[in-house]
């Protein structure tokens, strides 16, 4: 493009210079004179905001180099010369410049002349914004508080209440005792505490008795599955795969286990992150540590994108999408940066060039969503279990079908078995190498009348059979040949098979099935043949003279046309059984051979019936079975053997059975990472410059660059981990210490948790957020000292009332934090809440999770919800299985997110059709039943007791004479179930002082 | 049973008695109110004069395909069994494209406009005259799910407020008594990428469209009533005690989030009234009936969509979405939607004459009531079809390259067409456009600039139209 506008210019030139407005005949001054003349007419379309054409004209950068299509739009020192000129001065009829609004005057293209002519002097930081000046990015300093000498005064105090008295604010009284229980009951670990636990904590409530509640809450395996539903928020987990075909992911839910045990064992906070991104790599044979990456592997996955389409170019936006969501996800999550918003061009906002998202996607270019075993060493020693009790099986069942003379089943070998039914089901031999052969064939083309020998006991060999030889055609490894059969068109189709031959039409002859249960099949698709051994076939069945039995069909469609195959058997090469033009009509064909002793080998042969097609020429052998013709009878010592022998195979087949399967989770797969190229405008099929493996060059102290890209995938994501959690790096600290703030206070000091960029908010209390991160670091980066650390304070334990005029006037939104937050209950914390006031609440922490809902498999598989209404439905909400496409639209109702979406703070909505949910849903009102149980279980008949319990298991408190009152005749008149359904209903049970 | 006359009885009760409806004004009349409480849903005004009121979508998902419908290609039928040009279509969802084949249905032209409509949409070709076509629409995607979310929310990935959530959230409501924003779907099963395509995102929740059951027997939206019977006077008395409770609670405490929730006890008793009244299609006239055509066993459900749709629009609903057809649930007798790989005439056939039954007559309906002019009605699919026939089938494969969109009512100019197809209908060839451009012209009518109208998620200001969209000024009246 470059050389089109370059030949233009050459030609246009010497009339150009005569056609434009005249340069300013004097100095000019880029910011009084030139970048007013941008910013009116330029920068809407090539500013921040929009660059149209690439072209970008608020920074000297890229405004001297840039543009798709004649950069450089400005050339130094040559004004007429420079397309930029010729698009303001309207030379170039297709680029009329501005495209919208009135044209520049003569006497303004004349200062852009001069300009350029003055050689385009753009001065550095124009705008006077260093983009590396933003507070998240300098390092954090650990800034004492004010008054910190002062004993047993909480830090985070001091910094609160220096930054209240400035506004002239005060911080509000304490919190009764029963409102700090609850507090720190549904805080720490998301439920409420029974009355006996607020009436021990009312008798004593200590600043002792205080510090040891919280330590009890904290040490309360609850913690866990409160705190994890945080950081699943952000990891955007849930338990399918999303998009059009919304799969189950069964094993997702190791992960979410893994959180829980993580924060309750209060892994260190560095080592939690590390392996969440690189636990596999860093320690492959910890189980732990892989299950740890089912963080990377939470969000969604578009099967039909990914895998389903043939289309390339699908796959590859599918791909680009995944990976966006993977560095989206780890880097908003522990950084707090939007990288996602450099993924089309540079970063709007903060200092993040498009060239640094693509080195975070190289990061994990070699990283895939998948289940993948958890304990590969685990695995293999399973598998070897299992083949030894398999093996004693085997020779078990030998022993049993000679003495009870089953023979050997033909299609079993096949399959790769004993000919007792150790071989796998479907499993065949290839006609061209002889090889096991397990995934469907299509047409082949083999050379013909080659034997290929085949290993394996039973079997001697294949062929392809093609009567056209004189020679005849070969069917053993001693050269017997077999001669007179006719010319065949030298085709074969898919392997002989332990089973159907794919496709095949139909596995039934007559009424029998022989594909059910019980019965062998093995298909033999012309034009093929399969010679077997019977030699040792004699020493397994003890017995010289053999017999074969079998009951041979056609398997191809009903309506096969013309097309027919041919049946032929031969001993030794000498035919024994031939049934020609066999077709869905013939019926059923019965074999019954005598072998004799003398006999080597047995072949089968399928031909095309001499028409040259080999289409729906599917013969099979139903039940092929080699006998003893004469079986010896048995002595009585082997006739008393027969039962114990049966019961042991049938033993070893429970042992076999009930090997538990590995266990496997839904977290990752890796390879080599492809080489990943910069992505023009955020377009995969528009590849640009190498990215190398790389984070953040913003970040200064810390190598952004990872090295090339010969690094492992192993390299990588360890260099990102490492570069995440380095004590060095300012953001890591700041984003979780702001989160734990954000969770117990209800906003945190920074009100864009996953934000700490220049789009996100600043922080309320800079200092303090800043004492915390490096407290944080102090305390070994253990978030259960932060939160002891911050429950402690009296910020926290402050009165949550909005009494304050002056306060509420100075401070309404409360960023100051003059009182307590109120706090609705979440979605989860709602109806674990319900569940545990109404004494359902089942305990059973850890595995699969619950699932509410009714499943159908279709090609996008139907979720359909029930009442939850089964203890296994009452377990935590925690351990729900979420489905990606299908809410639960109760939690819906309730502000439980789409886990589409990173969730780094919940919205908190109140809706008529919430407020309707909990009036009438099945579930809650189900719930006020059970709970009104309870009541009378624990109080007995009397109204009034009644009524004092429900509002103890509620509300962890008595209710006052009037409430007293009220709730008796509510009682009285409508029963005790329409009182505990509105109780949980109230703001008082929904809110959390 | 909510159709049950006692349950009329119950609610009319529970109107007319305390039942938490008139708790609100006592209460502050009482001085136990700190605030008016803010009603998320209250109206707000748009970022200019707004030509449409309400919006009407109908969604026709699967892929109804545009050279069989709405644009009319002379050069289709030239080249009918001519090989197509396998290269060309790569991005083909199935990947084998045989033949050209022209249009299953002959074209004509209609009305005064003299556009061309095919056979298969008599009724709709009465109305040409009012509708605006969009010929060059495209999709970033050849799969459903994705293509459905993009027409949807404007991204191909799932998480993202639909078009319905956004008006509402611009907008709010105009009757605070039913939800804003109120979906239809098929009664035969949800469409591809199921209640994602209506969700909120990360908008409130309070945005996200509210499922309009229309099942007999069924009340019209989820747990409107208690799932387990429960008497009039119970449910008032305890509502009433509900409310008292929640009464003193809030005065002790002086926030308005408590206050905002006794409110909604109150819409929710406001709205178990105005709801069935509004799904109570029992007194439309015989001449209506006969317009939807609501016996017919095959349009006749689409058709009681569409005049629930206008019931709906009539009583200040923002935003009703009506699908016509339903999820791919495997190759039955007939597709249930409008995803013809096998059999054109098979498939487009019996949803076509469903989509020409239900959207001719609620056009006509619209606009003897008058409320055409204050509605806009859109009609669209999440892509078009190709113009060759899928492999050796009579069906055809999707086509992301070019489809058409339809508007009209609510400030549309009728009878136009904006935008062109390539001569064969595979690419968008004059003024291609996406979504967006839809979307910023739909926003534009309700008086919303789509360029304001954003909201901040993890450091970006998200908007319906991306970093995209123009409205199409060719398309207003």
């Amino acid at each position: 493009m470059r050389l089109i506008i370059a030949t233009f210019l050459t030609l246009a030139l010497s009339g150009v210079a005569a056609e434009l407005p005249p340069p300013a005949a004097r100095a000019v001054d880029f910011l009084k004179d030139i970048e007013p003349i941008f910013a009116r007419n330029c920068l809407k379309c090539h500013g921040a905001d929009k660059q149209k054409g690439g072209y970008r004209l608020d920074r000297k950068a890229t405004a001297l180099t840039g543009g798709d299509n004649s950069a450089p739009n400005i050339v130094p020192g040559k004004s007429a010369e420079s397309p930029l000129i010729h698009f303001v001065a309207g030379l170039d009829p297709d680029m009329k410049m501005p495209s919208k609004g009135d044209p520049l005057t003569a006497e303004q293209i004349g200062l852009l002349r001069a300009w350029i002519d003055q050689g385009a002097p753009w001065p550095e930081n124009v705008t006077g914004n260093d983009p590396l000046d933003w507070w998240s990015l300098k390092p954090s300093a650990r800034t004492a508080p004010a008054n910190a000498a002062t004993d047993g005064v909480n830090p985070i105090d001091t910094f609160i209440q220096v930054q209240l008295a400035g506004k002239g604010l005060a911080p509000s009284p304490e919190a009764d005792a029963r409102t700090l229980c609850r507090r720190l009951y549904f805080d720490l670990i998301g439920l409420p505490p029974t009355p006996e636990e607020v009436d021990a904590f009312v008798k004593d409530s200590s600043r002792a008795a205080y510090k040891a509640l919280v330590d009890k809450l904290l040490a309360s395996p609850h913690y866990g599955e409160r705190w994890a539903r945080h950081w699943l928020d952000i990891a955007h987990y849930a338990d399918t795969h999303g998009f059009e075909r919304d799969q189950r992911r069964d094993n997702a839910w190791r992960f979410r286990d893994w959180v829980i045990r993580a924060l309750n064992a209060d892994k260190p906070y560095n080592e939690f992150l590390r392996e969440q991104i690189a636990g596999d790599a860093l320690r492959p044979a910890d189980p732990e540590a892989v299950i740890a990456t089912g963080f990377l592997a939470a969000g969604p996955w578009d099967f039909v994108g990914q895998s389903e389409t043939p289309s390339p170019v699908l796959k590859r936006l599918a791909r680009a999408d995944d990976l966006d969501d993977m560095v989206t996800q780890v880097m908003s999550a522990a950084c707090g940066m939007t990288v996602n918003c450099a993924r089309c061009h540079d970063h709007k906002l903060d200092p993040i060039p498009q060239r640094e998202y693509f080195a975070l996607c190289a990061v994990f270019a070699g990283v895939k969503r998948g289940e993948r075993d958890v304990d590969a060493a685990e695995v293999r020693r399973r598998l070897d279990e299992k083949t030894r009790l398999q093996r004693e099986m085997g020779a078990l069942q030998v022993q049993l079908a000679r003495m009870e003379n089953h023979g050997l089943d033909l299609a079993d070998i096949v399959g790769g078995g004993d000919g007792n039914g150790s071989g796998i089901k479907g499993a065949g031999v290839h006609v061209e190498t002889g090889k096991r052969q397990d995934g469907a064939l299509p047409r082949l083309t083999p050379k013909a009348n080659v034997f290929v020998p085949v290993d394996g006991d039973f079997i001697d060999g294949v062929v392809l059979p093609n009567g056209e030889d004189a020679a005849g055609v070969p069917i053993s490894t001693t050269g017997l040949k077999v001669r007179g059969i006719p010319k065949t068109g030298g085709e074969a189709w898919d392997a002989v098979r332990n089973g159907p031959i794919n496709p095949q039409g139909t596995t039934k002859i007559g009424d029998v099935d022989f594909a059910a249960a019980g019965h062998s099949l093995l298909g033999l698709h012309a034009n093929a043949a399969i010679t077997f051994d019977l030699a040792p076939m004699r020493t397994a069945l003890k017995s010289g003279t053999l017999r074969f039995r079998a009951t041979v069909g056609y398997g191809g469609r009903p309506d096969p046309g013309e097309t027919n195959a041919d049946v032929r058997l031969f001993i030794d090469g000498e035919p024994a059984f031939v049934a020609e033009r066999v077709g869905p009509k013939t019926g059923r064909l019965l074999v019954n051979l005598v072998l004799p002793e003398s006999a080597r080998f047995l072949t089968l042969m399928s031909t095309d019936g001499a028409d040259g097609q080999i289409g729906f020429d599917q013969i099979f052998y139903g039940d092929p079975r080699i006998s003893a013709a004469a079986p010896a009878p048995l002595t009585a010592a082997e006739k008393a053997d027969i039962e114990p022998l049966k019961k042991r195979i049938e033993e070893l087949g429970q042992q076999i059975k009930s090997l538990p399967e590995p266990a496997k989770v839904y977290a990752i797969t890796t390879e080599q990472p492809p080489v990943v190229r910069v992505q023009h405008r955020g377009n995969p099929e528009d590849p640009r410059a190498e990215a190398a493996p790389g984070a953040l060059s913003c970040v200064r102290g810390l190598g952004a660059q990872f090295g090339g890209n010969e690094l492992t995938d192993a390299q990588r994501r360890i260099a990102l981990a490492e570069w995440i959690t380095a004590p060095a790096n300012p953001l890591t600290r700041r984003v979780i210490v702001n989160r734990l703030w954000h969770h117990h206070f209800g906003a945190g000091l920074v009100d864009t948790p996953s934000d700490f960029g220049t789009g996100g908010g600043r922080p309320s209390h800079p200092e303090l957020l800043d004492w915390l991160a490096e407290e944080f670091g102090a305390r070994g980066w253990s978030l259960k000292a932060m939160h002891r650390l911050i429950v402690t304070s009296a910020t926290y334990r402050q009165r949550s009332e909005a009494r304050e005029a002056k306060a509420e006037s100075i401070d309404g939104g409360n960023r100051l934090l003059w009182r307590m937050n109120p706090r609705r209950l979440d979605a989860e914390s709602l109806r674990d809440a319900v569940l545990s006031v109404s004494g359902k609440l089942n305990g059973e922490m850890f595995g699969p999770g619950y699932r509410d809902f009714d499943y159908t498999e279709e090609y996008a598989p139907v979720y359909k919800y029930i009442t939850p209404d089964r203890p296994e439905l009452w377990r935590r909400s925690i351990y729900r299985f979420v489905v990606r496409t299908t809410p639960q639209q109760f939690m819906t109702a309730l502000d439980c997110p789409n886990s589409a979406n990173l969730t780094p703070a919940r919205n908190i909505t109140t809706t008529t059709l919430q407020s309707l949910a909990l009036l009438n849903n099945d579930f809650m009102q189900k719930q006020a039943g059970y709970f009104a149980q309870r009541v009378e279980a624990e109080s007995g008949g009397d109204v009034k007791a009644q009524g004092a319990r429900a509002f103890a298991l509620a509300f962890g408190r008595k209710p006052d004479a009037a409430e007293l009152d009220s709730a008796s005749a509510l009682v009285k008149s409508h029963g005790l179930p329409q009182l505990c359904r509105m109780l949980l209903n109230t703001n008082e049970f929904v809110y959390v002082d | 049973m909510w159709t049950d006359p006692s349950r009329r009885q119950f609610l009319w009760q529970l109107g007319g008695g305390l039942g938490g409806v008139a708790l609100t004004s006592m209460l502050s009349r009482d001085g136990l109110l700190a605030a008016e409480p803010v009603n998320p849903l209250a109206a707000k005004p748009p970022h200019f004069a707004p030509k449409a009121k309400a919006v009407i979508q109908i969604f026709c998902p699967g892929g109804l395909s545009h050279v069989d419908t709405w644009d009319y290609k002379p050069e289709l039928e030239r080249q009918h069994g001519q090989p197509f040009d396998a290269e060309l279509g790569k991005q083909t969802f199935a990947g084998v494209a045989g033949n050209y084949a022209k249009s299953f249905w002959p074209f004509r032209q209609h009305g005064e406009c003299g556009r061309w409509i095919s056979d298969l949409f008599p009724g709709l070709a009465r109305h040409v005259d009012e509708i605006a076509f969009i010929h060059s629409m495209q999709s970033k995607s050849a799969l459903h799910g994705p293509a459905m979310f993009m027409m949807n929310s404007g991204f191909i990935r799932p998480g993202f407020p639909a078009m319905g959530s956004w008006v509402t959230y611009g907008l709010g409501s105009a009757n605070e008594n039913l939800p804003a924003f109120v979906v239809l779907p098929d009664p035969r099963g949800l469409p591809p990428g199921g209640v994602v395509n209506w969700g909120a995102g990360f908008l409130p929740a309070v945005h996200q469209g509210t499922v309009l059951e229309t099942a007999t027997g069924k009340a019209p939206f989820a747990d409107l009533f208690p799932a387990q019977p429960v008497p009039a006077n119970a449910e008032r008395d305890g509502r009433d005690f509900l409310q008292k409770l929640n009464a003193a609670h809030a005065a002790a405490r002086a926030d308005s989030l408590l206050d905002a929730r006794i409110a909604s006890y109150e819409l929710a008793a406001r709205l178990q009234l105005s709801a069935p009244e509004a799904v109570d299609i029992s007194a439309e006239s015989d001449a209506m009936r006969a317009l939807y055509t609501l016996e017919d066993a095959d349009a006749g459900p689409f058709g009681r969509q569409c005049l629930l749709a206008r019931r709906l629009v009539e009583r200040g609903v923002r935003f009703v979405q009506i699908f016509c057809g339903a999820e791919n649930t495997g190759s039955k007798k007939i597709r249930p939607n409008w995803d013809s790989h096998e059999d054109i005439v098979r498939d487009h056939g019996y949803w076509g004459r469903v989509l020409d039954t239900g959207a001719s007559a609620l056009l006509t309906d619209l606009r003897e009531r008058g409320l055409l002019d204050s509605t806009l009605v859109i009609c669209t699919s999440e892509f078009g079809r190709q113009p060759f026939m899928q492999g050796g089938q009579k069906g055809r494969d999707h086509n992301p390259g070019a489809f058409t969109a339809w508007l009209a009512g609510g400030g549309v100019k009728g009878g136009v067409g904006y935008g062109a197809s390539d001569e064969l209908g595979f690419k968008a060839e004059l003024h291609p456009t996406y979504c967006y451009d839809l979307h910023a012209t739909a926003l534009h009518l309700l008086g919303l600039d789509h360029e304001k109208l954003s909201y901040y998620q993890n450091g970006i200001q998200r908007r319906l139209t991306d970093v995209h969209g123009e409205v199409i000024r060719e398309l207003l009246a």
